[in-house]
């Protein structure tokens, strides 16, 4: 697994990350939604469900409180006073007429005198007219009769349900009395409305809420969870029935006396619910669309500020590794973390093309000194038997010298010679011709060994031959880098005073050439500049490196002119100037010769020219280089 | 060593060099006796016939072992030291391939044998002067000679420096 995350590229683990990122993202929006956003639709219908039960109770409230209010009109009247007591009983025909219930929206109408007697009592039961038997709950003895008819108080009056033998209904119980509110009480008038069908859709036309109601013995369960029904048709604990489409809102209706009556029930549609459920999924959708956008945004940029330039970082290195080209530059002008690596990593491998540079001259050099030394070595053991033989003719030569032969003989020629230095002297003769026939082999000797270590020499010689004939490698140069390398070899002291100026086209050419040569050539000639101007005895000077490239028969070639204020030369000296030994300064050369510099050019392809106008007039020097192909 | 050395004591010498034209030359600077009687017959005849002022030069003796490699030269020396008679001179050339150089010879030798005048002989050394000095001290017993050189001014040298200790 560790193999596979490390062979993946950064553009692949990148998008896995940003893939990751934004799923666990969507994940946990997703979770929100879910469990916090779509519980509160939830809630809020509830609260609306609620709200459409209170509403309804509040309905049916008012009704009951309209029935009392027009109870009340009709018990505090004077002509209703009077009828009551008997001394009016034409109200009977000017007020309590059949259409009168149908006006009022009535189903009973009674009234009774100070002692619970009815005086005048009807039930509307739709067709026709009734007698209040039906109702059931108004029978004389009864305990509801005694409590509907039984009033103390002038502004006493009794509101709520009732259940009667034609239905749940809104009963009022008011006491008459006169109109100006003054007693006594002299009986009692009761009205009732009929909770029916009729009602029930007026209900729901006026709240605009699907209500209905049921008989408490319909539903025990139901009956069962609502724990505290409260007063009147008002507040009791409510219970809701939840299903796909709807939520059922119960509550409970009690009677006159706090009984349960009627189950209410409230049908709320789950809009909220499904707006809810709806927003949530058009928030994911909208938010998954979003994170696949941010997504690929988050990418691209990505792709594009970071993954392309380590791309285009990573191949810039790969082609470096492959052409060992250390002079390619990526030059990014991108002002961040990886424009900085980019443009270190330029610096970098500016500086190994310098190190590379440097161990190649410092390879070349110990290359040079290693073959110096061996050769040393070995032309000085060759030519240690060669000088002692010569040592040895030397030392024997002065011995024969010192012999005194030709005395000898002319002494004993003499006659005068006594015998016994005459004998000696022929001792001496015959001694000093032994030694010279000695020393005559020992001649032959010595110089068959001096040739023989001089042939030694030669063979040496010729074997450096094969490595001075080794042609050198040959590469595509920028003149500009290498006349920088080689202003570098100019002590300080000798360029004081002078001007060194790169004009024309030296930064543009590349020419191929050795670059160690070149650059000793070029350091060379430019030595040679300013210790002409020093020996001029001016007091500054200018030095100017310019160059073009232009046609010598078929080939392409750079002409590198250095130009110099210095103290010129006369057209002899021009002739002698690239022979081997020549020198200007008397002397004092402080460089490589202009004939060395003519061969190393020569064997890069090349040639040196120099032009003055006379002494005092400075110099120019043109150096023809090939220059590179497509260069 | 001894201070006063009678000529006739010879002086061992122990040269060590790869290249064997020059151990023979070596040899015919060191063992020259026989051409050495010639000329003083020849210097003595010539004093008493023509009364002549010429010295025959007294030579020295020289007792000559020579070898190719580092390692064998410190072999013959130790062996040589043991057998109670240590070499006076040991010429060590500095490069001598394959085996170890001279200078690296010297420090060994020197290791066992203190008084022993080591000299250096080279066409060329890797080992500048003043590290050879460090390793095969001290410098009053180290010499050193370029080649090419006359190696009969190298053994009046020789004779010259033992004759000093």
């Amino acid at each position: 697994m560790a193999d596979r995350a490390a062979a993946r590229s950064i553009q692949e683990k990148v998008s896995i990350t940003l893939f990751g990122v934004i799923g666990a993202l969507a994940l946990f929006i997703f979770i929100v939604l879910s469990e916090v956003v779509a519980p509160a639709f939830d809630e809020l219908e509830l609260k609306e469900a609620e709200t459409n039960l209170k509403r309804a109770e509040k309905a049916i409230a008012n009704d009951l409180e309209n029935l009392s209010a027009i109870t009340g009109d009709w018990g505090l009247w004077d002509d209703a006073y009077d009828y009551v007591t008997g001394e009016y009983p034409a109200f009977e025909d000017s007020n309590l007429a059949r259409p009168t219930l149908a006006n009022l929206d009535l189903v009973l109408l009674a009234y009774y005198d100070a002692n619970g007697g009815l005086i005048w009592g009807q039930v509307d039961a739709g067709e026709s007219s009734a007698d209040l038997d039906v109702i059931g709950v108004l029978d004389p003895g009864t305990e509801t009769a005694e409590f509907l008819l039984t009033h103390t108080e002038l502004d006493g009056h009794i509101d709520g349900l009732l259940d009667t033998g034609i239905g749940p209904m809104l009963i009022s119980s008011w006491p008459v009395i006169r109109s100006d509110s003054t007693g006594p009480i002299a009986g009692t008038v009761i009205m009732g409305q009929i909770l029916g069908d009729n009602r029930l859709q007026r209900l729901r036309e006026r709240t605009e809420v699907m209500l209905s109601w049921r008989a408490t013995d319909a539903d025990p369960t139901t009956l069962s969870l609502l724990e505290n029904p409260l007063n009147g048709v008002g507040k009791g604990t409510m219970h809701h029935e939840s299903s796909a489409g709807e939520i059922v809102s119960s509550g409970l209706l009690v009677d006159l006396f706090n009984q349960p009556l009627l189950l209410l029930d409230v049908s709320t549609p789950r809009r909220i619910s499904a707006l809810g459920q709806s927003t949530v999924n058009g928030a994911m959708l909208l938010l998954t669309i979003a994170g696949v956008i941010v997504a690929i945004v988050a990418w691209m940029l990505l792709r594009t500020i970071i993954v392309l330039p380590l791309e285009a970082l990573a191949k810039h290195i790969t082609g470096i590794r492959k052409s060992g080209d250390l002079s390619k530059q990526l030059n990014d002008d991108r002002n961040d973390e990886i424009g900085a690596l980019a443009n270190e990593f330029d610096k970098l491998t500016g500086e190994l093309e310098e190190t590379r540079k440097l161990l190649l001259d410092q390879s070349f050099k110990a290359g040079k000194a290693d073959n110096a030394a061996e050769v040393l070595h070995n032309i000085r053991n060759a030519m240690t038997p060669l000088i002692n033989s010569i040592d040895r003719l030397g030392r024997d030569a002065r011995v024969t010298d010192d012999l005194k032969v030709r005395q000898a003989v002319e002494e004993l020629a003499g006659n005068e010679c006594p015998p016994d230095r005459a004998g000696k002297l022929l001792q001496y003769i015959e001694s000093a011709f032994a030694f010279v026939e000695g020393e005559n082999g020992k001649l032959g000797e010595n110089v068959r060994v001096a040739s023989k270590q001089a042939r030694q020499v030669e063979a040496i010689l010729t074997d450096q031959e094969k490595y001075a004939n080794v042609a050198p490698v040959l590469e595509d140069l920028q003149l500009g880098e290498v006349l920088d390398e080689a202003v570098l070899v100019i002590p300080e002291s000798t360029a004081a005073g002078v001007e060194l100026e790169f004009v024309n086209g030296v930064d543009q050419c590349i020419v191929r050439g050795h670059r160690v040569g070149l650059m000793q050539v070029l350091g060379n000639l430019i030595l040679n500049a300013y210790e002409s101007i020093q020996r001029s005895q001016a007091q500054s000077g200018c030095i100017e490196l310019s160059a073009v490239t232009e046609s010598v028969g078929d080939q392409s070639m750079v002409r590198l002119t250095i130009r110099d204020t210095g103290c010129g030369f006369d057209d002899n000296f021009k002739q002698k100037i690239f022979q081997r030994g020549f020198s200007s300064k008397q002397g004092q050369s402080s460089g490589l010769g202009l004939h060395w510099c003519a061969n190393a050019l020569a064997g890069m392809g090349g040639r040196i020219q120099a032009e003055s106008g006379g002494p005092g007039q400075g110099a120019e020097f043109h150096v023809l280089l090939p220059a590179a192909q497509g260069g | 060593m001894n201070t006063q050395r009678h000529s006739d004591v010879p002086i061992r010498i122990l040269i060590a060099d790869d290249d064997e034209r020059i151990l023979e030359c070596y040899q015919e600077a060191f063992d020259n006796a026989d051409e050495c009687g010639e000329v003083r017959t020849l210097h003595a005849l010539d004093a008493e016939l023509f009364e002549s002022d010429t010295e025959v030069p007294e030579k020295p003796v020289f007792e000559v072992v020579s070898c190719r490699q580092g390692d064998d030269a410190i072999s013959l020396a130790r062996e040589a030291a043991s057998d109670g008679h240590p070499f006076d001179v040991v010429i060590l050339d500095v490069r001598m391939p394959p085996g170890i150089d001279g200078v690296e010879a010297g420090s060994r030798i020197r290791e066992f044998d203190e008084e022993v005048e080591i000299v250096f002989v080279t066409g060329y050394s890797d080992v500048p002067r003043d590290e050879m000095e460090r390793r095969v001290p001290p410098p009053m017993r180290l010499h050193y000679f370029n080649k090419p050189l006359s190696f009969i001014k190298l053994a009046k040298h020789v004779a010259g420096i033992v004759k000093a200790h």
